[in-house]
């Protein structure tokens, strides 16, 4: 949305990359980096009307090889995990006991203007604790498609939003397109905060995310990034926490600056005690977008 | 309590003086080129007989006193012949002197007979100076000689990075050098990522770099100070120089307004790498079709000899460095301009051959823009500091054992800090008033050089210094989360900060002999501007703060000795020195900190301040004069940091930490028409923070969609293992340069400069990123560690002209 931040790398990198047009070069390196203790990682959320859900892992050495096996192997299982809303107090049910990762809910849904504790202690001994609140959804006034005349039938998402008065809101992006993608995707600078917009309105635009690693076509051809005509979008539009807003920016500021010189190391702003990762509470608007 | 020491101690030392009642005289003048008319600076004048005298300052004047009597005056300065005078003094005496050129020929150098040491005999140590045919001869990086990259082969100097003009002064980071050119502070001395340094060499006529023993004329900065001194024109005779390299061409012009009197130099550069980047080289359907950049500077200068007791400078500098680009495909448009302008007015003028004075009045200024529009998006970001800067400096020469500085400096600064703007069709985005800040530096010193006998010499001197942030300033008042609670208005005027410190600044030397001498020094120096990186590299969009009421200023104490020796009748000379720095009130970013925090609000809010030591040696070999001559150097060093907010409060190694760091630095004239120039340079690995481990996140994610097992592995995220603690491989690379001189006739000179830079191609380290992938055959995730490496081998060639 507001992507200072982008802007900059992408600029400084251009600038670099245009005076270098000598070969510079890269190879590939081995760098010795020592075995870390393993650490509780945890992804949770909890949104209006729905059950809260956590995935539970454990964070790994950085080299140590990964396949299916060894994901499975970091799973967490047969953890005791609760979370209160003030008045009940739920233990979450292991899907599948056998693999253990995803914790569900099964008496508390979430409500707008509720507070939740999350409670975590591992068959190991360890324990992790966060609190989140869901914050009111906030609609955007309308949603479009505009295709670059430069580009034909290629274009970005754009919306409207008008922030509400107060200031302290924050906004999460994610779309869908309906028989293409199987999920909403979030793309690089999805979170907002209201400091530089607050009680204003105005229009936005987002490029098209992808899944990490995709090896769809148009993930990896001149489509990368871009709707096309023709496209259904779902739009997923979140209102989340500012602790929500400050992991998924130092989160997306990792992937963006991975090792980039004109970044520093940005370490995740977890919100939990005893872990690593994001326990966030969320409440979303819906509206969809055909592009043509 | 410690101040009253000082001053009973700096009165002590200028005692002698009032006691004194015999019959002296002060000889005194300016010393030229005979030539040129350009003044020396630097030149040894001193009397046969007692081997007693001084060096002639940065205006080229010298001055001092002696008992009546009968004397040789010898003048000498490296490679100009030296003269002596029979000198009778029963009078004040003023001797200007021209000094004649040698011609720089092979075999025709001639060994100065008794050179006067001053390397040994100085009470200055830590101190370098750079000699400008030297480095000429030197491997030019594409082609562009530069005195930055110069400096960085000097022992206790390292090199910000690969082909980086930035330099580190004895564990201190880019914004503790104090760079001046002709007394004008210039805040960001490096073109595109600090590849090219601002300073057009042409245009250079001297270069002194003070590691440490700061002189009590200078300060606000902890690590270091380079004063550079712009050449003055030619008095006699209309001349030009300029070349044509491989990114840029230069022109120098230089005269005489009215001979012997008066003289103008103006000096331009400019790259042309863009010219290429615009039809008809460049198809308009290309990508890279519309995006350019360029950089030029302009230094000029003009010299006044009003009468002979008063002389007028004029000099100016300006620069700028322009990037535009833009793409058709997503009509992204960007420009950037920024760069440094600075302009000074210097009064010189002689009461009484015994005291110098130089007033100068000085005006700086930086500034960064960055423009950005994408369809009905439109992004402003400006920055910059400006400073309005007086100064009276003094030059007391009361007698032969007394060489007295003082004066005052004051500084208006002007601040602009990251103003942003942005809007999306007819919203302006709210991003705060556009910030000013203000402030008041000033400054007075003493310095007293006291030679105590024919072993010893003593300077001691203190630096009082006052520095007043002032309104209009709007603090913003920030709660832990760092969610802005409350504004805080001063009005214009108001004082928001004063801070006043006392810097003393001692140092020796106790000759040993007449080629080996010790040397000591303890100095304090206080800062009181700094600059807050968020990157790894310096950018043109690092900006200058001052201090504050959240910032206190940077304090540095500097204890180092050292042992100088010369061999072979000064021909060689060599050196040890040894140094323990220690820094307070160091300042970092946050953990984590994002450009956009510093907008709509005070930058220092997301500041975290520590503490850091340095210490190190240095050694030093030098062959100062003769057919080959050069230098090698070695530094050992350690540099560390420690912040409460950072790595867990535990001590991290600082970025400018490097262990090793050798130079060699090799020109060779074989001939008449060849002269061959070889840099080596090897340094320990850059130090870097590296993940330690890691965690796969997904997002929130459609349970169905999980099941399905569509979203893989999820995204890889980091955790971070302790600060700095990686080291990148280490840096070594070989450059070679071949100048071939052509002279046509006696109007016209020109040489070819061919230079290879990395000769062996190595490919070091210039950051190291981590590539992600799925291998397609196991189904595996892998991790690669890649590192990129900026310039593999570039030869350039460069084409020079004198007339």
């Amino acid at each position: 949305m507001f992507k200072l931040k982008s802007i900059k790398y992408i600029v400084m990198s251009t600038l670099l990359s245009t005076i270098i047009f000598f070969a510079s070069c890269e190879k590939d390196i081995t760098v010795d980096i020592p075995e870390s203790d393993p650490k509780i990682a945890i992804e949770g959320y909890i949104s209006p009307g729905q059950p809260a859900y956590v995935f539970l892992s454990r964070t790994t050495s950085f080299f140590a090889p990964t396949d299916s096996l060894s994901l499975i192997a970091s799973a967490i299982k047969g953890a005791t995990v609760t979370i209160s809303d003030g008045i009940i107090t739920d233990t979450l049910v292991e899907v599948l006991p056998s693999i253990g990762y995803l914790y569900v809910s099964t008496q508390v849904l979430g409500q707008v203007g509720s507070s939740y504790v999350l409670n975590i202690s591992t068959q190991e001994g360890e324990f992790a604790s966060a609190i989140t609140t869901i914050r009111p959804p906030v609609a955007l006034d309308s949603v479009w498609f505009y295709a670059q005349p430069e580009l034909d039938s290629l274009g970005w998402a754009w919306g409207r939003l008008s922030d509400p008065a107060a200031p302290g809101d924050h906004y999460r992006w994610f779309a869908k397109r309906l028989g293409k993608d199987d999920d909403f995707i979030a793309p690089l600078g999805s979170v907002s905060e209201d400091k530089f917009f607050n009680g204003l309105t105005f229009d936005f635009a987002y490029n098209r995310g992808q899944k990490p690693n995709s090896n769809e076509e148009d993930d990896n051809n001149e489509e990368s990034g871009w709707f096309k005509q023709g496209d259904t979008i779902v739009v997923k539009f979140t209102s989340i926490t500012r602790e929500s807003f400050l992991f998924w920016r130092s989160a997306e500021s990792q992937t963006a600056s991975n090792g980039n010189p004109f970044g520093t190391p940005a370490p995740l702003k977890s919100n939990i005690t005893g872990g690593i990762g994001i326990w966030e509470g969320f409440s979303f608007t819906i509206d969809t977008i055909y592009a043509n | 309590m410690r101040h009253f020491a000082l001053f009973t101690f700096l009165i002590i030392l200028t005692f002698p003086l009032l006691v004194n009642g015999q019959s002296k005289y002060s000889v005194s003048g300016y010393v030229k080129d005979a030539t040129t008319g350009e003044t020396l600076i630097g030149a040894n004048v001193y009397l046969k007989e007692t081997l007693k005298g001084t060096s002639t300052n940065s205006y080229g004047y010298y001055s001092f006193t002696v008992p009546e009597g009968d004397y040789t005056l010898v003048i000498t300065f490296l490679g100009y012949k030296s003269i002596e005078l029979p000198l009778s003094l029963d009078a004040n005496v003023k001797k200007n002197i021209d000094l004649q050129s040698m011609s720089y020929t092979a075999g025709e150098v001639e060994i100065t007979g008794e050179k006067k040491d001053e390397n040994i005999s100085s009470v200055q140590m830590s101190k370098n100076e750079i000699d400008m045919d030297l480095v000429e001869t030197l491997p030019a990086f594409m082609g562009e000689v530069d005195i930055l990259k110069t400096i960085q082969l000097l022992p206790g100097v390292q090199s910000a990075g690969e082909g980086n003009s930035g330099y580190y002064v004895r564990g201190g980071g880019p914004d503790q050098n104090l760079v001046l050119l002709d007394e004008a502070v210039v805040y960001n001395a490096s073109h595109l990522f600090g590849f090219f340094s601002v300073f057009n060499a042409d245009a250079i006529n001297n270069v002194e770099l003070y590691k440490g023993g700061m002189p009590a004329q200078y300060g606000g900065r902890l690590a270091s100070v380079l004063d550079i001194s712009m050449k003055d024109g030619n008095k006699k005779s209309f001349h030009g120089e300029g070349g044509l390299g491989f990114i840029a061409s230069r022109l120098t012009l230089e005269g005489p307004i009215k001979k012997d009197t008066s003289s103008f130099i103006i000096s331009a550069r400019r790259t042309f790498v863009d010219l290429f980047l615009q039809k008809p080289f460049i198809d308009e359907s290309s990508e890279i079709y519309g995006n350019s950049y360029y950089f030029y500077d302009v230094n000029a200068k003009l010299d006044y000899i009003l009468s002979e007791k008063d002389r007028l400078y004029l000099s100016g500098y300006i620069g700028r460095d322009v990037f535009s680009f833009s793409s058709r495909e997503t009509g992204f448009k960007v420009r950037i301009p920024w760069g440094n302008a600075t302009a000074s007015a210097r009064w010189n003028h002689i009461f009484a051959n015994k005291l110098f004075l130089n007033t100068t009045v000085v005006f700086s200024d930086y500034k960064f823009s960055f423009e950005a529009e994408q369809q009905q998006f439109n992004f402003k970001l400006f920055s910059g500091i400006r400073d309005w800067n007086f100064k009276s400096d003094f030059t007391w020469f009361p007698s032969v054992l007394h060489n007295i500085k003082f004066g005052g400096n004051y500084t208006w600064h002007t601040f602009t800090p990251s103003n942003v703007s942005a809007r999306s069709g007819e919203t302006d985005f709210d991003l705060g008033k556009i910030i000013k800040l203000y402030a008041h530096e000033a400054a007075i010193y003493i310095n007293d050089e006291w030679t105590v006998s024919d072993k010893v010499v003593l300077s001691g001197g203190i630096r009082a210094t006052y520095f007043n942030q002032v309104g209009p300033f709007t603090r913003y008042a920030q709660n832990e989360e760092g969610i802005t609670t409350d504004t805080i208005e001063y009005d214009n005027g108001t004082s928001v900060k004063a801070y006043f410190n006392a810097e003393p600044r001692f140092s020796g030397v106790w000759k040993l002999n007449t080629v080996s001498s010790l040397k000591g020094s303890l100095t304090q120096n206080y800062q009181y501007v700094h600059l807050a990186s968020l990157s790894s590299v310096s950018l043109p969009t690092d900006v200058w703060v001052p201090s504050s009421s959240r910032v206190k200023p940077q304090l540095g104490t500097q204890v180092a000795m050292g042992y100088f020796r010369n061999l072979n009748e000064n021909k060689y000379e060599a050196s040890i020195e040894m140094y323990y720095k220690d820094m307070k009130n160091q300042i970092e970013y946050k953990e984590g900190a994002q450009p956009d925090e510093d907008v709509k609000n005070n930058q220092d809010n997301n500041f975290v301040f520590g503490k850091g030591w340095s210490y190190g040696a240095e050694f030093f070999f030098k062959k100062r004069y003769g057919q080959l001559n050069g230098w090698v150097g070695y530094t050992l060093s350690y540099t560390d940091r420690k912040f409460p907010d950072i790595n867990d409060g535990e001590t991290f190694p600082a970025k400018y930490d490097r262990r090793h760091d050798v130079s060699l630095v090799l020109s060779y004239k074989l001939s008449k028409k060849w002269t061959f120039g070889m840099v080596w340079v090897y340094a320990t690995g850059n130090s870097l923070t590296l993940p330690q481990s890691r965690l796969f996140l997904n997002g929130p994610v459609d349970l169905a969609a999980l099941a399905n097992d569509q979203s893989g592995y999820g995204q890889i995220y980091y955790e971070y293992g302790k600060r700095n603690s990686y080291r990148q491989q280490s840096y070594h690379r070989l450059d070679i340069s071949a100048t071939l001189h052509v002279q046509k006739n006696k109007k016209w000179e020109s040489s070819w400069n061919f230079s290879i830079f990395n000769v062996y191609s190595r490919l070091n380290p210039y950051f190291i990123y981590f590539d992600d992938y799925i291998d397609e055959e196991t189904g595996e995730f892998k991790l690669q560690a890649k590192q990129v490496s900026l310039f593999p081998i570039i030869p350039s060639v460069t084409y020079n002209f004198k007339f």
